[in-house]
């Protein structure tokens, strides 16, 4: 997969923040409230300062004020909390709407594309990535635009008291969006940094974990364990130094804050002295030049908070561009006219003139015509790498043909459900009973014994107290190769398909399995189910009723 | 709480470095705070003393002190704030390293069968994420919590001197409910769900995992549909459950500023009575509540930072668990029952084997192998062929029976690699080994050619778990490894898994030359995967 482009990222973001505008919005609304009451506050403080110190009014005058301030406070609490529940709700929404892309995706690109990628990487990519979403939305998007309509609104104010206070801070405003570059840059690195060394570290320690008896077999752990120190603390020296640089660039933002602050209060010392004979420093009383003060760390906060909410911004870019880069893998035959008309045979499985091209260009099938018969044995042989699994895929549906028609019993693959057996069996964490319910949840208990025993799995299930309610895994271990895919089969056996089809059903199978699975196979068969299969083995080649051989895209019957 | 104390013990080794650290995030604080009371109190002064120059009145006012201390405050806020992020960086990737450390030196002490089947990839990425939650209890909860404990003290006694007890009493309980507000009443309320958080993470994990690995089963089957809608319903609940920390964290968030805004205006409020019975001066009435405002950044970081403790202490309890205290005797390798007769390296008498806890793979299972003798062990997959292979090189102990070995060299049934060098993953197997050594086993093995191409040759890098090399040349480095050793027993576990027939047949003669003098059990599901035996038993 090619890693999309920045752009392209950012705006796969956008579009998934319109999914839920209205609690970005109601975020954004909320977060201007609070700083608008933040306002009202200081600006009641320094006025029930002014009026109590310099107008020496009474206390009691002054209550009204009082409760107008404790009232500023209340609306400002409640602004903050708004704002933070919104917050959450608006993450809530993004990630399960991504979530619901990537699932949707996952059904549109099938098994067989599917399986290129480990499924521990696919459940990364959809718990992990799309979780790592969430300070993005949570917190850096609002924070765009409260640092923006905050101080602007700050600034339009101290404007108002005093233009010559409202230049400084708007000096300071021209090397906003530096500051905004400048701590990114920091941020991104530190981020960047932070996260490959962590994870670095992690890779060292969990791979000696990992390793771990074979170390102690050698008697290695002392050694493992200094080797372990020095390398973490090798990262860390290295790290450090790239900190040292980039931490620079948020002090950079810390030092115009303090120094504009500094300027201020001077500034309006000195006006209030009457030191200063030019500008509008006359007009200065202690409530404006207090609420001047008052609001220049104010001005200075929203930047700051967005400062800290940066390193959301990367993680999501970077989580983002793996989600997209899998939303963008191509649907495989997709490319391909749809089939017009099926052909209507309900008793025969055709494959009429098909074309099929691996993802490289290169032909798998060309016009390709064979045709089964309900009821058939069929094995499908020749060398790996001829087109015995694509042909399989076809008749499951799992791949569509570029050209041509592909129908079973007169309809698409996979219209009716079939049996299908890969070559890793699969189990779920559960009874046994779970695991058969998965693909047939209606059957009876005596059925699913029944299906059980089938496939050879008797004798591990009389060892298990509760028979078909007792847990799988019990013994920690697991099932076996061998006795997954016989797992697979029972649930073949269970749901009574009249289709099955199995990828290699023998390949890598001990002794006793591969006896269970051409017996199992062989009450299929006789059943009249049509079995479809992929093997080599001799035993599996004698059970068919008809062997066709699948080399270089070409078929013949053997 | 109690879960946390073994990691606080720790992380209180680098006592003098977090003492530093936490001076250096109060001199940050501190010095904002100072920064805006000077200057407000400076302010209040400059408009009164304005006030009497504007009368005619002459007055005196010190500009020199206060401008100098703003313009003090003005760069230490800075220079500390830098120095502290650096500073605090450097022992929190310190203080990742001592756990790592000594997590792994005690899972090390615990043999193999305390850490039981605690091995899998899921309960790896557990552990890190785990060991993560850790790292950063010292920078999030504990300095910050005490910081703001201790400034809040600080601004009480500030309160008590400059105006008197009753409003530092006031202040103590209104300060004192927002520090509750914020670490204690955060962690209650947030405490079970963030707890089950991680679980209920790893358990949707585990269920995406197994819809994918059953995918083409369920298409199939034409039950992917359901299948995939129970686990958004789970990831619905999950995300929901994150929302409500979310809004208890924000909410709790907001009520601690609430209360701190309102200590403040208490102490304009009840500053005034003062001010106005002349007990305070105007600059001083002033002074209070900006002091009161900047304690607010003390508390910002603390309702998110203590929202997430109670997943750190779930983490902490995992790893507690995880981590059994070590044996009395290290139970490594090498059963202490030594032979006396040297010609007789292994001697099992009517042992059984097994995991114990579980039923025994096998029972009443006796043998002995001579010097110089080649063994061969076969059985089809879960006869317990590697159970014994284990039980013979004292990775567990026969749960019956008595068994004496000298030490061995031993092939796990895993390829085992480690992300490093392939000298160094080598010497593992005779750390006193020379290049000219490793070079003739890797020529054993079939491998030499392989690694004289590469540029770095022995230093030749292998990338995570071996990633770098194919399956069968994985497993034939590790069956180099075993070779270095010098052991006069050697058991080898399906020693050729994923080695192609054409190289085996190569390298088979060769490492039955090289093991010449030595005893040799292999173990396999077929007599091929085995080197040639005079002896060979069928388990069954």
């Amino acid at each position: 997969m090619n890693s999309p482009a920045q752009d392209d990222v950012r705006h796969w973001l956008s579009d998934l923040g319109q999914t839920s505008r209205r609690w970005i919005q109601a975020t954004v609304l909320a977060g201007v409230l609070a700083g608008l009451a933040t306002i009202a506050q200081m600006a009641l403080l320094a006025w029930l300062v002014f009026q109590g110190i310099v107008e020496k009014a009474t206390v009691s005058s002054l209550t009204p004020a009082f409760f107008g301030l404790l009232g500023a406070l209340v609306v400002r609490a409640v602004g903050q909390g708004l704002q933070a529940r919104f917050a959450a709700r608006c993450s809530e929404q993004v990630r399960r709407h991504a979530r619901r892309q990537l699932h949707a995706h996952w059904q549109a690109l099938g098994p067989v594309a599917l399986s290129d990628t480990s499924a521990g990487a696919l459940a990364r990519e959809w718990l992990d990535h799309v979780e790592a979403l969430h300070g993005y939305f949570a917190r850096f998007l609002p924070q765009m635009t409260l640092a923006t309509l905050i101080p602007l609104a700050i600034l339009m104010l101290v404007f108002w008291l005093d233009w010559l206070a409202g230049v400084f801070l708007l000096l300071s405003a021209p090397l906003i969006p530096l500051f905004m570059a400048l701590v990114g840059m920091g941020a991104e690195k530190v981020n960047q940094q932070h996260f490959e060394i962590i994870s670095r570290l992690s890779g060292q320690f969990l791979d000696k974990i990992r390793g771990l008896t074979t170390l102690q077999l050698f008697g290695q752990t002392k050694q493992a364990s200094e080797l372990l120190y020095e390398r973490s603390d090798q990262y860390r020296r290295i790290t450090m130094k790239t900190l040292k640089v980039a931490f620079l660039s948020s002090a950079v933002l810390e030092f115009f804050a303090s120094v504009a602050i500094a300027v201020i209060a001077i500034y309006i010392g000195f006006g209030l002295l009457g030191y200063i004979t030019f500008g509008p420093s006359s007009e200065l009383t202690l409530f404006s030049g207090l609420l001047i003060l008052l609001l220049a760390p104010e001005f200075f906060q929203p930047l700051r908070t967005l400062s800290q909410h940066y390193h959301d911004r990367a993680a999501a870019l970077g989580a983002g561009a793996e989600i997209l880069a899998r939303l963008n893998q191509p649907i495989p035959g997709c490319s391909g006219t749809p089939p017009t008309t099926l052909p209507d045979n309900s008793e025969t499985l055709r494959v009429d003139d098909v074309s099929l091209n691996y993802t490289n260009g290169a032909a798998v099938f060309d016009h390709l015509s064979v045709t089964f018969k309900r009821g058939e044995t069929v094995a499908l042989t020749g060398p790996s790498g001829g087109g015995k699994s694509s042909l399989l895929h076809l008749l499951a549906g799992f791949i569509r043909p570029e050209d041509g028609a592909v129908s079973v019993f007169g309809q698409a693959p996979g219209t009716d459900a079939f049996g299908w057996l890969g070559q890793k069996g699969f189990w779920i964490q559960g009874s046994w009973a779970d695991n058969l319910r998965l693909t047939c949840p209606g059957a009876s208990d005596v059925a699913i014994e029944a299906a059980l025993r089938q496939v050879g799995l008797a004798d591990l299930l009389d060892s298990r107290d509760q028979g078909i309610s007792s847990p799988i895994g019990e013994d920690g271990q697991g099932l076996s190769g061998g006795q997954a895919r016989r797992l697979s089969l029972a649930r073949i056996f269970l749901a009574d398909h009249d289709l099955v089809l199995l990828d290699e059903p023998t390949a890598g199978l001990d002794a006793t399995s591969e006896i269970c699975v051409l017996e199992a196979l062989h009450k299929l068969a006789k059943a009249g189910k049509t079995l479809i299969f992929s093997t080599h083995h001799q035993a599996l080649l004698a059970l068919a009723d008809r062997i066709v051989v699948v080399n270089d895209g070409e078929v013949r019957d053997a | 709480m109690r879960e946390l104390i073994p990691w606080l013990r720790l992380i209180l080794q680098r006592r003098g470095r977090l003492v530093v650290g936490a001076a250096l995030l109060f001199a940050t604080l501190t010095s904002g705070i100072a920064l805006l009371a000077l200057s407000g109190w400076f302010l209040t002064e400059t408009a009164l003393v304005g006030l009497l120059f504007a009368a005619g009145v002459q007055a005196y006012i010190n500009l020199y002190v206060p401008g100098s201390g703003i313009r003090f405050f003005a760069v230490s806020r800075t220079v500390s704030r830098y120095l502290e992020r650096l500073y605090n960086h450097n022992t929190v990737l310190r203080l990742l390293t001592d756990i790592r450390v000594a997590l792994f030196n005690s899972m090390a002490r615990a043999g193999h069968r305390e850490r039981g089947q605690n091995t899998g990839a899921h309960w790896l990425s557990r552990l890190t994420a785990d060991v993560d939650a850790l790292d950063t209890v010292y920078l999030r909860v504990i300095a910050p919590a005490t910081l703001a404990a201790f400034v809040t003290l600080l601004v009480v006694s500030l309160a008590w001197v400059i105006f008197n007890g009753l409003v530092a009493l006031m202040l103590l309980s209104v300060l004192s409910l927002a520090f509750f507000t914020a670490t204690l009443s955060v962690y209650r309320r947030t405490r079970s769900l963030s707890g089950q958080l991680s679980d209920r993470q790893e358990r949707l994990r585990s269920e995406v995992i197994e819809h994918l690995e059953g995918f083409a089963e369920l298409t199939a089957a034409g039950r992917t549909g359901k299948h995939s809608g129970r686990l958004m319903r789970h990831s619905l609940a999950l995300s929901h459950q994150q929302a409500m920390i979310d809004g208890q964290v924000g909410w709790h968030g907001a009520a601690v500023q609430f209360l701190i805004n309102l200590s403040a205006v208490i102490a304009l409020w009840v500053g005034f009575d003062l001010f106005q019975q002349d007990r305070v001066s105007g600059p001083v009435l002033v002074l209070l509540p900006i002091v009161l405002l900047g304690l607010g950044e003390a508390y910002t970081m603390l309702p998110e930072a203590f929202g997430k403790l109670g997943g750190t202490i779930s983490a902490a309890r995992r790893l507690n668990e995880d981590i059994v205290p070590a044996p009395e005797h290290p139970s490594v390798a090498h059963p202490a029952l030594h032979p006396e007769d040297k010609n007789q390296p292994l001697v099992a008498t009517d042992i059984s084997v097994g995991y114990p806890g579980y039923a025994p793979v096998l029972t009443h299972f006796s043998m002995r192998i001579q010097a110089g003798e080649r063994l061969g062990i076969v059985g089809v997959s879960g006869c317990g062929k590697s159970s014994l292979a284990d039980t013979f090189a004292g990775v567990i102990s026969p749960l019956a029976g008595t068994l004496t070995t000298l030490p061995c060299a031993y092939l796990t049934q895993a390829t085992v690699l480690f992300e490093d060098s392939v000298k160094a993953n080598l010497l593992l197997g005779n750390p006193n080994a020379t290049d000219a050594e490793l070079w003739r086993v890797l020529e054993l093995v079939d491998l030499a050619k392989r690694f004289a191409h590469e540029e770095d040759g022995l230093d030749t890098w292998l990338g995570n778990g071996g990633s770098r090399l194919s399956g069968g040349e994985g497993r034939r480095l590790v069956l180099a490894r075993v070779l270095l050793s010098k052991a006069h027993l050697v058991i080898l576990d399906e020693p050729f898994t994923g080695v192609d027939s054409v190289t085996r047949n190569h390298i088979v003669p060769q490492i039955d030359r090289w093991l010449e003098s030595r005893a040799v059990i292999s173990l396999g599901h077929g007599p091929e995967a085995l080197l040639p035996s005079g002896r060979t038993l069928h388990l069954s």
